[in-house]
């Protein structure tokens, strides 16, 4: 059962290729459907038509990450603005840390 | 007027005093938790020995709360059926229907239940339960979430609970307010503290005996009995009595088995 996507920032692309993630970000450029998003460092990610993001807010993404390290982006969701990004960090740094509780096989602890 | 008021005090701290020595009799107290946890955790808890019960961590596990993107919303006749996904994982998350609801919390439940949609973050509070080896959550809560950070919280949250059960404690006198363990490091500068952040200031020296005593011993959910607490600090049962009506008037011990039994009621 592998339905988790790990809560990633930009350093772990590269180690998530092929896989989905979920990045929590803020909207940096907007272009049609590409857009940059900011998290951890800058993302290129190509977004649905029907995904409305707005520059400056922060969104979450749900998305498959390209040999390229370009984000297909499967669900996006708007956040607004207040997002503490420390926070989010703070999740994907414990999210790989104690990846037991996140993702992965079961664990040996 | 003012009697009456005084008569209704009476009566409800009797009354919260009842409650809680029935709720000390039927349950065993120490599996009363409610735990923030991953939907990972959830889906690869083992049951334990117990039928209908599981354990994370090795620990028994009662309430649980988490948080998670909702997929799916089903509403059948008898309950609402949510799919939520937290990015570690999904579960089905069950909400029974009560038709004739007269809850004070039924109104905001029902103007909550309007903004739980697809693609929405929710909070759950509920129950793990199985049903031919397929699991749900039975939910006493779920309502929507509306700050995101509060997911970030959870997740961080659900985190330091698992790292408490699989490696102890923390220690070293940061922000621990004193779990099974940690006493003796504590004991020093808990002197004028008590767990919780309590001051002990203003308190007879017997209540400060027994307080520390009830604190350091090595002790069940029960608490101690005066006469093990008077032997322990080689008091007079009859200061402990003292002290103990003190501590207990003061709100920072409770009685559980017996009058004569305390245990520190920690928040």
């Amino acid at each position: 059962m592998s339905e988790a996507t790990p809560r990633i920032t930009a350093p772990y692309l590269e180690s998530f290729s092929g896989k989905v993630v979920r990045i929590t970000g803020k909207v940096i450029q907007l272009r049609g459907e590409n857009a940059t998003i900011d998290a951890g460092g800058h993302i290129s990610i190509s977004v649905p038509k029907d995904a409305h993001l707005a520059k400056d807010h922060a969104v979450e993404l749900v998305g498959k990450v390209s040999p390229d390290l370009t984000v297909r982006v499967l669900t996006a969701t708007d956040l607004g603005m207040g997002i503490d990004f420390a926070a989010v960090d703070a999740v994907v740094d414990a999210t790989h840390r104690y990846k037991e509780i996140f993702y992965g096989e079961e664990s040996g602890y | 007027m003012e009697r009456k008021e005084e008569q209704a005090v009476v009566a409800s701290s009797l009354e919260i005093q009842v409650r809680a020595q029935v709720l000390e009799e039927v349950y065993d107290r120490s599996k009363d938790t409610l735990r923030p946890v991953t939907i990972k955790q959830i889906n690869e808890a083992p049951p334990s020995a117990q039928e209908g019960d599981f354990k994370i961590d090795d620990t028994e596990i009662s309430q649980l709360t988490f948080v998670g993107q909702i997929r799916n919303i089903s509403t059948q006749a008898t309950n609402v059926t949510y799919k939520l996904d937290d990015g570690t994982g999904t579960i089905e998350v069950k909400q029974w229907v009560d038709a004739d609801a007269t809850t004070p919390f039924g109104e905001a439940d029902n103007s909550g239940k309007k903004k739980l949609a697809e693609n929405k973050y929710a909070r759950v509070y509920g129950k793990l339960k199985s049903f031919n080896n397929k699991r749900h959550v039975g939910a006493t809560i779920i309502r929507p979430v509306t700050d995101y950070n509060e997911v970030s919280y959870h997740l961080l949250e659900a985190t330091a609970v698992h790292l408490h059960y699989t490696r102890g404690p923390l220690n070293g006198g940061q922000k621990s307010t004193g779990t099974n363990g940690t006493y003796d490091a504590q004991a020093g500068t808990n002197m004028n503290m008590a767990s919780g952040g309590q001051s002990m200031a203003g308190l007879s020296a017997n209540a400060k005996k027994v307080f520390m005593c009830l604190s350091t011993s090595q002790q069940s959910n029960e608490g101690l009995h005066v006469q093990v607490i008077a032997s322990e600090t080689r008091m007079d049962p009859a200061d402990v009595y003292k002290g103990g009506e003190d501590l207990l008037a003061a709100g920072m011990i409770y009685t559980t088995v017996d009058d004569s039994t305390w245990a520190l009621l920690e928040i």
